[in-house]
């Protein structure tokens, strides 16, 4: 079996993460860490490896610093790892990603293509579904459990709280969710390996891309500026009887902040 | 004249939510003349729901494809591009659903453009459309333009308004797609409804929470219900968990659960630092407790100062009512 | 000067605080309040093989630089200091001597598991009347033929009760004071050898710490851990220096489990209508821990450097370990002050850092030892 695992590297979750004055670029504490979802979606791979042999190798699209990410997945247990460097495509729309990425496929024999539902950055959820639409494959997405055996798939898609259990045929793309396994913690000979193992480096030139079609102004969407949420205001107290006042709560929260 | 095209997601024989905020939004967009707003579905659609439908959109778009009845990325995918392209659509828009979010990708790669997801804002008549959409969980806001065409968004729900237009009356087609069957690899075996245990506290986007306020065991039966009636997740108190009134597993807390959900209710909660530090980044607060001084209104947006046993029915009943309403 | 980590280094670090963080720091509380041998935690742990921190690769270990050492006992203390100290112990004081000098049969019998987390590990120095003073060491070890016979009683050793062998710091020659010391290798279940009682400790709980006695327990030849007699005082210089400056680095760990809680208590804590971060008093304490702290890892880890580089590091190490270990009780003293009533709860962490701190004025050696000791190096006798 050939599994391969795509992986973003991001800023840890609590990395503090403020709007620069420009108000175009933002200043994020240099933390960084695998994307949760995509660890899901590499222990969910070392465990088919475990289960019916094959190779698990890892991509990622990135800048220098993403080859933390990859070796922490080389610590982890895959068995290969590959570095897409670029800066600009890395910091592109979901559609240069979804590009690039499936042009690296493109040149790979696999079996399953592994990834995490969403990167908890940008929060897209948008290239493994454009990956796989450019590969002509089909994917499952959200799934919180799998099960592979002789070329095909079945997942449990959890898309609306409900479980949808589909059946495909391999190859195919899917993408994971929490609850789908627990991410092992690697072992002290897997962090030996990582800290000594060359991780090659890919160019998008040797891809067939050029770097300025991932700037902004070539792309299909671009960010234009930041927004701050919005702060909490000093609390509203809502006047009148019990009766009144819940109504009332009720209206606000329902009609004006739509959280019901 | 731009075309906006609606992808209209029901369940049941209900429109979802978010599609009708998006046919109203598609109708105002109508009305300002340099639009025109169409609506697609797929399958079953029943004499009800048609109507209701025809009231919200010019025209409603059924695909009657078989292998369209249930939810395939591929099919769905296939169908709404298909129907975009031959059409001229300029913007494709859909509820940023699970099903949503999941094959509107799709929709944009075999359109040649890019796309859009979970926006809670858009710009329609700027040039570039521009739209905002929530990054890093929601710690800052990004405004996207988008110069590509079609323009492929989906947006999230409540973030539009519902506010239909009056006196649409569209008109109705029904279509076949054609040749999916080779083009959908995915098979649908069974769907299992959720089991009714609700979301774990840490994933919740709603939760209401008792504190000691509530006095007795029994009385958290007022926040079950107020729960049941919102679909949220109950959670408690360090106090009351310890008063084994409940599970550790309810405790929200610096020594329990850290949540972050879209709308947190507190009812007879006092705002206990050990509290707050695993609930405040909620993005909506509510507090409930009958003392105006009490800490925890200095972390939530709305308050009532009153008497939790009368606020919390009050509000479960109000809430039930709205449901029925539709 | 590069003053940065290697890029190995910064992952092996990225590694060890995710690793910390995901297995041991959600039960510290847990084992700080029972105050008993985690053994469910030992065993998970154990098995990611970090025990072999500091032995070859030949044996089974990771082979790491002092540099490396230091950055993991820094976030194992991080983690939780009742666990980090039997992980260290099993690491290096208590199986030091016996990879150093114990035969082929011994290693097997003790080193390999304990590197396998199968045995616990100690090492035996202090008595009821000989801490910093090691000459005053009463356990004697007297030869009968091929056996050593070893008497005395041992205080404050870390898993004493529970270690399936310790090593043991014992006498051959009452009169000779510290040139008669020797290590030898006493084994769980030897006739004689027994714990005494448990202390219940202020701090760093979660360790077994207690009284070791040994009345007329009979070992073999090959159990002094020594390629000569008499040199033990010198061969604890091998290992001085690293004991120093990881306690210095344990010293930070805990100094920075503390500040997070500072910094979280700062943002959330509202008084007088704001966070009580954006008081001038209170960011005044920020700037002096983060400043205090960087100092000291500069020490701590320029220090492991030289180590690393064969330098001389001995006055290194002494300055890392205070400097640092004094200012991981200024910052956990802070986090108190900044958490106000707060920290007076047990409910939450910073009063369990500030406990655990205050073994660092003693553990590897009191200041006021160090002090006079440094004093003598820098003046000349």
């Amino acid at each position: 079996m050939n599994i391969l695992v795509l992986v973003k590297q991001v800023p840890d979750p609590e990395a503090l993460v403020e709007i620069a004055a420009s108000g175009r670029d933002l200043n994020i504490e240099p933390k960084f860490s695998i994307n949760l979802f995509d660890e899901f979606a590499l222990e969910e791979a070392l465990r088919i490896k475990e289960k019916h042999g094959g190779k698990v190798k890892v991509i990622s699209l990135g800048g220098p610093k993403t080859i933390e990410a990859l070796r922490t997945a080389i610590a982890m247990g895959a068995d290969e790892a590959v570095l897409i460097e670029d800066e600009a495509f890395a910091a592109s729309d979901g559609y240069n990603t979804a590009l690039v990425l499936s042009k690296a496929l493109e040149k790979e024999v696999f079996d399953v293509i592994l990834t995490g539902r969403q990167a908890i950055d940008a929060d897209r959820g948008e290239v493994p579904q454009m990956i796989a639409q450019f590969l002509g494959l089909p994917h499952v997405g959200v799934v919180v459990k799998l099960d592979i055996s002789d070329g095909k798939a079945t997942a449990e898609s959890s898309l609306e709280g409900a479980k949808e259990i589909i059946e495909v045929g391999l190859p195919a793309v899917f993408t994971a969710q929490k609850g789908l396994n627990e991410p092992r913690v690697p072992l002290i000979t897997g962090v030996m390996k990582a800290m000594k193992v060359q991780i090659p480096k890919v160019s998008v030139e040797d891809l067939g891309l050029t770097r300025d079609m991932a700037v902004p102004e070539s792309s299909k969407t671009r960010i234009v500026r930041y927004l701050p949420p919005k702060k909490r205001p000093a609390v509203q107290l809502i006047p009148g009887e019990p009766r009144e006042a819940a109504a009332e709560a009720v209206r606000l929260l329902a009609d004006v902040e739509r959280v019901i | 004249m731009d075309k906006v095209v609606v992808f209209v997601e029901t369940k049941g024989d209900e429109p979802r939510k978010a599609s009708m905020e998006l046919l109203c939004e598609a109708a105002k967009l109508a009305e300002s003349g340099k639009f025109s707003a169409e609506a697609i579905c797929f399958g079953v659609l029943s004499d009800a729901l048609k109507g209701r439908l025809l009231s919200c959109t010019h025209k409603l778009v059924r695909f009657t494809d078989p292998e369209l009845a249930a939810y395939s990325p591929e099919g769905y995918a296939r169908a709404l591009a298909g129907y975009a392209a031959e059409t001229g659509a300029r913007m494709i828009i859909a509820g940023a659903t699970g099903i949503g979010r999941d094959f509107l990708p799709r929709v944009a790669v075999i359109l040649g453009t890019g796309m859009v997801s979970d926006v809670t804002g858009a710009n329609w008549f700027d040039d570039p459309m521009t739209f905002v959409r929530p990054m890093f969980g929601g710690k800052v806001f990004a405004e996207v333009a988008f110069p590509a065409s079609p323009v492929v968004v989906t947006a999230r729900p409540n973030s539009f308004a519902m506010d239909m237009p009056q006196g649409i009356n569209g008109e109705y087609e029904e279509r076949a797609a054609g040749s999916l069957a080779g083009a959908i690899h995915t098979r649908l075996v069974r769907i299992e409804e959720a089991k009714g245990d609700t979301v774990d506290l840490t994933e919740a986007d709603l939760i209401v929470a008792g504190g000691r306020g509530l006095k007795a065991a029994e009385n958290f039966k007022l926040i079950e219900d107020l729960a049941a009636a919102m679909g949220a997740t109950v959670g408690a108190t360090r106090s009351v968990v310890d008063a084994k009134w409940r599970d550790q597993a309810d405790q929200i807390g610096k020594s329990g659960k850290t949540v972050s959900p879209k709308l947190y209710i507190g009812a007879g909660i006092s705002g206990a630092i050990h509290h707050i530090m695993g609930m405040d980044t909620s993005k909506v607060v509510l507090a409930i407790n009958r003392d105006p001084n009490a800490i925890i209104f200095n972390y939530a947006n709305y308050g009532i100062a009153g008497d939790l046993f009368e606020v919390l029915p009050a509000m479960t009943e109000e809430i039930r009512k709205r449901k029925e309403r539709g | 000067m590069d003053f940065a980590f290697t890029e190995e280094q910064q992952f092996f670090k990225r590694i060890i605080t995710d690793t910390v963080d995901r297995m041991v720091v959600p039960k510290a509380r847990e084992i700080d309040e029972k105050d008993e041998f985690p053994w469910e935690l030992w065993k998970d742990f154990t098995k990611l093989g970090y025990l072999g921190l500091r032995y070859p690769e030949e044996i089974g270990g990771m082979n790491a630089d002092p540099v490396t050492a230091m950055i993991f006992y820094e976030q194992i203390a991080r983690g939780s200091v009742g666990f980090a100290q039997s992980v260290i112990m099993n690491i290096l004081m208590g199986t030091y001597f016996v990879y150093r000098f114990g035969s082929q049969a011994i290693k097997e019998r003790c080193l390999y598991p304990a590197m396998r987390g199968e045995k616990v590990a100690t090492m035996c120095f202090t008595e009821d009347q000989s801490g910093s003073d090691l000459s005053a060491t009463r356990t004697t070890a007297v030869k009968d033929g091929n056996e050593w016979v070893i008497n005395g009683t041992k205080m404050w050793i870390t898993n004493g009760p529970v270690a399936d062998f310790a090593t043991v710091l014992a006498t051959t020659d009452l009169s000779l004071g510290a040139k008669g010391l020797n290590f030898f290798l006493v084994e769980k279940g030897t006739p004689g050898f027994s714990p005494g009682q448990v202390l219940d400790k202020l701090g760093c709980r979660g360790t077994i710490t207690g009284e070791l006695v040994f009345d007329n327990v009979r070992i073999p030849e090959e159990n002094l851990l020594g390629a000569e007699l008499n040199k033990g005082i010198e061969y604890l210089g091998e290992i001085l220096d690293e004991v120093r400056v990881m306690t210095g680095a344990m010293a930070m760990g805990i100094a920075q489990a503390a500040y997070d809680e500072g910094l979280e208590y700062a943002r959330k804590r509202i008084a007088f209508g704001k966070p009580i971060g954006s008081y001038q008093l209170i960011r005044a304490k920020f700037a002096d821990m983060a400043t205090e702290m960087e100092a000291s890892r500069l020490l701590i880890y320029s220090a492991a450097w030289k180590m690393k580089e064969k330098l001389p590091s001995r006055i290194e190490a002494a300055m890392a370990k205070m400097f640092a270990t004094e200012t991981c009780c200024k910052v956990v003293d802070e986090v108190t002050r900044i958490w106000g009533a707060n920290a007076f709860a047990n409910e939450y962490n910073p009063q369990r850092h500030f406990r655990d701190a205050r073994f660092l004025l003693y553990g590897g050696g009191t200041h006021e030892i160090l002090k006079d000791f440094m004093g003598r190096l820098l003046i000349g006798k």
